[in-house]
């Protein structure tokens, strides 16, 4: 046994930046020390997520102590370092890196779609270098190339950070990104299709105009456009997102980092699940099925009619924590059978549950919440209960089928949506009306998309999500499920 | 007969007027492998000691004391180590590690075979450019031969030494002469320079500490243990001690590599060792340590003395000892356009100064040659230059930028010439 | 031609050697990459994705490497690489015009194949010759203080 007694490690280091006193961890990435007490420090190959590169030089700084500049991205935090960014040598080697880096830049803001958030543009701007000092002919490359998965390369935008090909090797382990030939003829190339299930990531951590997302291109200038922060309902692991809006309509959705749940990246399914939210066919009120013509209907009229059947509910894993609580509060006490539908277990490409990144099979994002609440109100949220709940359907009863907002297999549901045939009336509660067997119903009631209301719902690891509001509600999708159960049994 | 080897006049060409010394019974008949089988088992101790007593600088162009390098190194014996050596040499100018390996490769294998037991190495690598096919043929052949003779291998000579030694070729590129570009370039990647921290010395080759040194480095070993630190510091001076190849080219009557104490005149070397100026001409300049060194003017020449500090002292440096010789005739312009096409086509590509910089000096040049110069691309070269400098992972960018800022401010008459004549 | 390629039972055996020179895989991709050429002349990707999946390494970093050293090829070359230094030494004893002289003789541009695929020149940076200014490498064969006449004599017997 050693003798020797190690002094408990320090729990916060503590050194100046610009004379400011920054406190972090030991061990801390000294930029990102920086960063994360809000100092601004210029940086394009640096990523908190991905290795250090240290090649786009614009981190430079000095420390008291130190002969030569060096880049913070490339040093820990030391115990009462002082570090500088803002003397005039620093200063003007930030400005002449910053003027290298544009000097084979075809500098084509005003078409390009990462104007408002390219860190290139952000930072000739402030310092004032609106062109290179460079008259000689740039160096030309591929412009437009499709390299998949809804990604375009602009090789000539690139400035070689590296982020990309760190991402493709490190975090994906796909390894189609790379950088061939030297010197200012280096260029980014995708060596085949991308074919990793995260690529939309590469278009969020490109700091230039390179990699833009072929869905989002042309479409929005980012600086109309405000984001939310919510849950990605893809699927059971609840990844931190923002979804970007423009007035009603969303644009697109990227990762916010959470250290427990998702770091910095989400799958590319979760790119895709705002669709539905915007869509001009969205259902705003009530309709009846008239020998195969969905018409609008009156509110009350169908309430009447459905008041008078056995009310059996299927509720789907995609409802908050609260609107599960509050449905069971509001049934508390009636003669009613409730079931749960879960979508199939959508298994990934080579038949794994998991990717060991983000993406699971299970795509029921509140199923933990679901399971809970079931539990407590005492019903079975198995799918023995569901079977037992469609094979005692009849004539007299009306069967509402709270519909999942995202499927991946709508077959699945199809045969769900048969089962309920027996039942004299067949009820779909949903913010998503665009699959083919929706004329199976008799009545179709708009709920809110998750966009539209405020909650939480439980991951995998048991954790609450939240659920935030983002949008106005959606013609008559203020009523939700809960509503219609007040409606359904209330005085 | 054996011929014997010539340890008094040289330390490392000692061997090289012995006819087939690259064959290990020649070699070994002239003294050769002698070090080997006495220091190797020994106190590693005692021989890092000798050799950084030696004063031995690192002969790849940054000067480096070799001793004190090896004084980094991890001190772990049972830790998993290599030994790399640099004959990448690609410094334009520079051929003395050819001369020296393919004439007598045993000297390099025999001080590799030191070095591996005083650092406690247990594999190691010549990694040699790809140009050199033969001379890595040469050091192949040499390298079996050590291995039949149970100079490399298990246990060799019974010392607990197992050392296992292999030749890597490279394929063209300059920047695996820097030590982590190599390191890169082993490893099956682009030859791109490694962040530091970590050094090799602690986190190299795939990781794990990893020696770096040069081919005239590692040969200088044998020698230094031979005839000890305090002969091998009777020449040259404090700072700059021992024997130094020196790679001549250019406009003298006798180019090559010869091997002369540190801080002899270079005014000598010219005049006595290459034979004069080739037909009588007039000399100009000479650049005195490979195309990254700043020129030195005739009236420069005339007082330098190619030691470290002395060349340093007149703003330039004495790099691999590479020496090019430019005579009255030639144009200043063209040899920085030469120059620096160079730095732009071996730029790795990594680092944002480096690699937009290099270009864009070739571009202000080539623009010149063109008719389309401008009076203040003279000022333009000079701030490119000086922008580029100390901001990158390697010396590359500074290598490109101090030719040029030399040029400069020594024969700005004659680059104005170049760029603006029209 | 073929789309497929193996090492040959000779080549095969000194793949398999040089793997075992070193303490992984990937430190072997420079030698192999070597004896491909050797075998094949050039780099196409059909070779490169064969020595991919022998090595397992991925593609991508085979291509890499291949486009960051200036004697791998990834394009045809000739039965013999002709490389003319063109560094500071070479260029002032006039290798600049050999080279150009050489281009026009066989009507042909630099790194591209010339003569039925006899010959493919390279403009090449310093070859580490300098005192035999200029200097051209043939195969791998040096060649010193070379001028136009001597240089396609040396051309002309090449097979």
């Amino acid at each position: 046994m050693s003798e020797v007694v190690q002094a408990p490690p320090k729990e916060k280091v503590k050194f100046l930046w610009n004379d400011k006193e920054i406190e972090a961890k030991p061990g801390s990435n000294l930029l990102k020390a920086a960063l994360d007490n809000k100092i601004e420090v210029a940086h394009y190959c640096y990523h908190p997520g991905l290795s250090i590169a240290g090649v786009c030089r614009m981190c430079m700084v000095e420390q008291e102590g130190v002969p030569r500049p060096f880049p913070a991205c490339n040093a820990v935090v030391t115990e009462g370092a002082k570090v500088r960014n803002d003397t005039a040598q620093i200063k003007a080697a930030v400005e002449w890196t910053l003027q290298l880096h544009l000097v084979n830049h075809p500098l084509d803001c005003p078409i390009c779609d990462q104007a408002g958030e390219c860190g290139l543009q952000e930072y000739y701007m402030k310092h004032g270098v609106y062109d290179s000092s460079m008259i000689d002919k740039k160096v030309h490359k591929d412009k437009v190339q499709d390299i998949g998965r809804n990604v375009m390369l602009d090789a000539e935008r690139c400035i070689l950070c590296s982020r990309c090909v760190r991402f493709t090797d490190e975090v994906t382990v796909t390894h189609e990104m790379g950088i061939v030939n030297r010197g200012d003829h280096a260029e980014i190339t995708a060596n085949e299709s991308l074919k990793n299930y995260y690529a939309q990531n590469l278009v969020d951590i490109c700091p230039v105009g390179a990699l833009t997302s072929k869905d989002f291109r042309f479409k929005q200038r980012v600086w109309f456009l405000d984001d939310v922060e919510t849950t990605c309902i893809g699927c059971e692991t609840g990844c931190s997102v923002k979804v970007s809006f423009n007035q009603n309509d969303a644009y697109r959705v990227k990762p916010v980092f959470d250290a427990a749940v998702n770091g910095y990246w989400m799958c590319d399914d979760g790119r895709s699940i705002y669709k539905h939210v915007g869509r001009a066919d969205r259902l705003a009120t009530f309709m009846e099925n008239k020998s195969g013509l969905f018409l609008p209907a009156i509110e009350t009229e169908v309430m009447g009619t459905l008041k008078n059947k056995a009310k059996k509910f299927i509720l789907s894993t995609f409802l908050t924590n609260q609107e599960y609580a509050q449905f069971f509060e509001a049934i508390k006490g009636q003669k009613v059978e409730v079931a749960l539908y879960r979508l199939p277990q959508h298994k990934l490409e080579d038949g794994r549950d998991f990717d060991g990144l983000l993406r699971r099979a299970d795509k029921n994002p509140n199923i933990k919440g679901a399971e809970a609440a079931f539990k407590k109100a005492g019903f079975d949220a198995s799918d023995e209960g569901l079977n037992k709940l469609l094979g005692n359907l009849g004539n007299k009863d009306a069967a509402f089928i709270v519909m999942p907002e995202v499927v991946y297999n709508e077959d699945h549901l199809e045969t769900l949506v048969k089962k309920v045939k027996p039942a004299g009336a067949k009820v779909a509660l949903t913010s998503n009306e665009s699959f083919y067997f929706m004329k199976d119903f008799d009545y179709l009631l708009p709920l809110p998309t998750f966009l539209e209301k405020e909650g939480t719902i439980t991951n995998f690891k048991g954790m609450e999500r939240k659920i935030s509001r983002a949008r106005n509600t959606w013609g008559a999708s203020d009523k939700s499920v809960v509503t219609y159960a007040n409606l359904m049994f209330g005085e | 007969m054996s011929i014997k080897a010539d340890y008094e006049n040289y330390t490392l060409l000692s061997y090289h007027h012995i006819p087939d010394v690259h064959r290990i019974d020649i070699f070994e008949a002239a003294g050769g492998y002698e070090m080997m089988k006495k220091w190797v088992g020994t106190d590693p101790d005692k021989i890092k000691e000798e050799v950084k007593n030696s004063g031995l600088r690192g002969r790849g162009g940054a000067g480096f004391p070799t001793g004190v390098k090896w004084g980094f190194f991890s001190k772990d014996r049972n830790a998993k180590k290599y030994l790399l050596c640099n004959a990448d040499e690609s410094e334009p100018g520079t051929f003395k590690d050819r001369y020296l390996v393919e004439v007598c490769p045993h000297i390099l294998i025999e001080g590799m075979v030191i070095s591996a037991w005083a650092l406690g190495t247990q594999r190691g690598y010549i990694y040699i450019r790809g140009e050199y096919y033969h001379q890595a043929q040469v050091l192949e052949k040499a390298i079996k031969e050590a291995y039949a003779k149970g100079y490399l291998g298990k246990n060799i000579l019974g010392s607990g030494l197992d050392f296992d030694l292999a030749v890597h070729r490279g394929a063209g590129a300059y920047i695996c002469g820097e030590e982590t570009g190599m390191i890169s370039s082993l490893e099956g990647k682009k030859g791109q320079p490694k962040l530091k921290p970590p050094f090799p010395a602690i986190k190299g080759y795939r990781g794990l500490p990893t020696m770096v040194n040069n081919v005239e480095s590692l040969a200088a070993v044998p020698w230094i243990l031979r005839k000890g630190a305090t002969a091998y510091k009777a020449w040259g001076t404090e700072k700059s001690p021992g024997m130094k190849l020196f790679s001549i080219s250019g406009d003298v009557n006798k180019p090559g590599v010869i091997e002369v104490p540190l801080s002899i005149p270079l005014i000598d070397i010219i005049e006595k060792h290459c034979g004069g100026m080739k037909d009588g001409k007039k000399l100009k300049a000479v650049i005195p340590g490979g195309s990254s060194a700043p020129v030195l003017t005739a009236e420069e020449v005339m007082t330098t003395k190619m030691d470290y500090e002395d060349v340093a002292a007149k703003g330039s440096m004495l790099g691999s000892g590479a020496i090019i010789i430019l005579d009255e005739t030639r144009d200043m312009g063209a040899v920085l356009k030469w120059t620096l096409e160079f730095y732009h086509h071996e730029s790795c590509g990594q680092c944002t100064p480096c690699r937009e910089g290099t270009g864009w000096l070739e571009k202000i040049l080539k623009r010149g040659e063109a008719g389309h110069g401008k009076p203040e691309d003279i000022k333009l070269l000079d701030t490119v230059a000086a922008n580029m400098r100390g901001r990158t992972i390697c010396a590359l960018a500074d290598a490109a930028a101090m030719p040029t800022q030399g040029m400069v401010k020594k024969f700005r008459k004659e680059l104005e010439d170049y760029i603006v004549r029209g | 031609m073929s789309e497929n390629f193996e090492f040959t039972k000779e080549n095969l055996e000194r793949y398999n050697e040089l793997l075992t020179r070193y303490d992984d895989v990937e430190s072997a991709i420079l030698p192999v990459l070597h004896l491909a050429q050797e075998q094949h002349g050039w780099l196409p990707d059909f070779v490169l994705n064969k020595i991919s999946s022998m090595m397992k390494v991925p593609v991508i970093k085979l291509k890499e490497v291949v486009s960051f050293y200036d004697m791998y090829y990834d394009h045809p070359t000739g039965r013999n690489i002709i490389q003319i230094c063109t560094n500071i030494t070479c260029s002032m004893y006039g290798s600049r015009d050999i080279h150009k002289a050489l281009l026009q003789e066989y009507k042909t541009e630099n790194m591209a194949p010339c003569d039925d695929g006899r010959l493919y020149f390279q403009k090449m940076e310093c070859l580490g010759a300098c005192s035999d200014a200029p200097c051209m490498r043939v195969n791998n064969d040096y060649y010193g203080k070379i001028n136009l006449e001597s240089a396609k004599k040396i051309i002309r017997v090449l097979r």
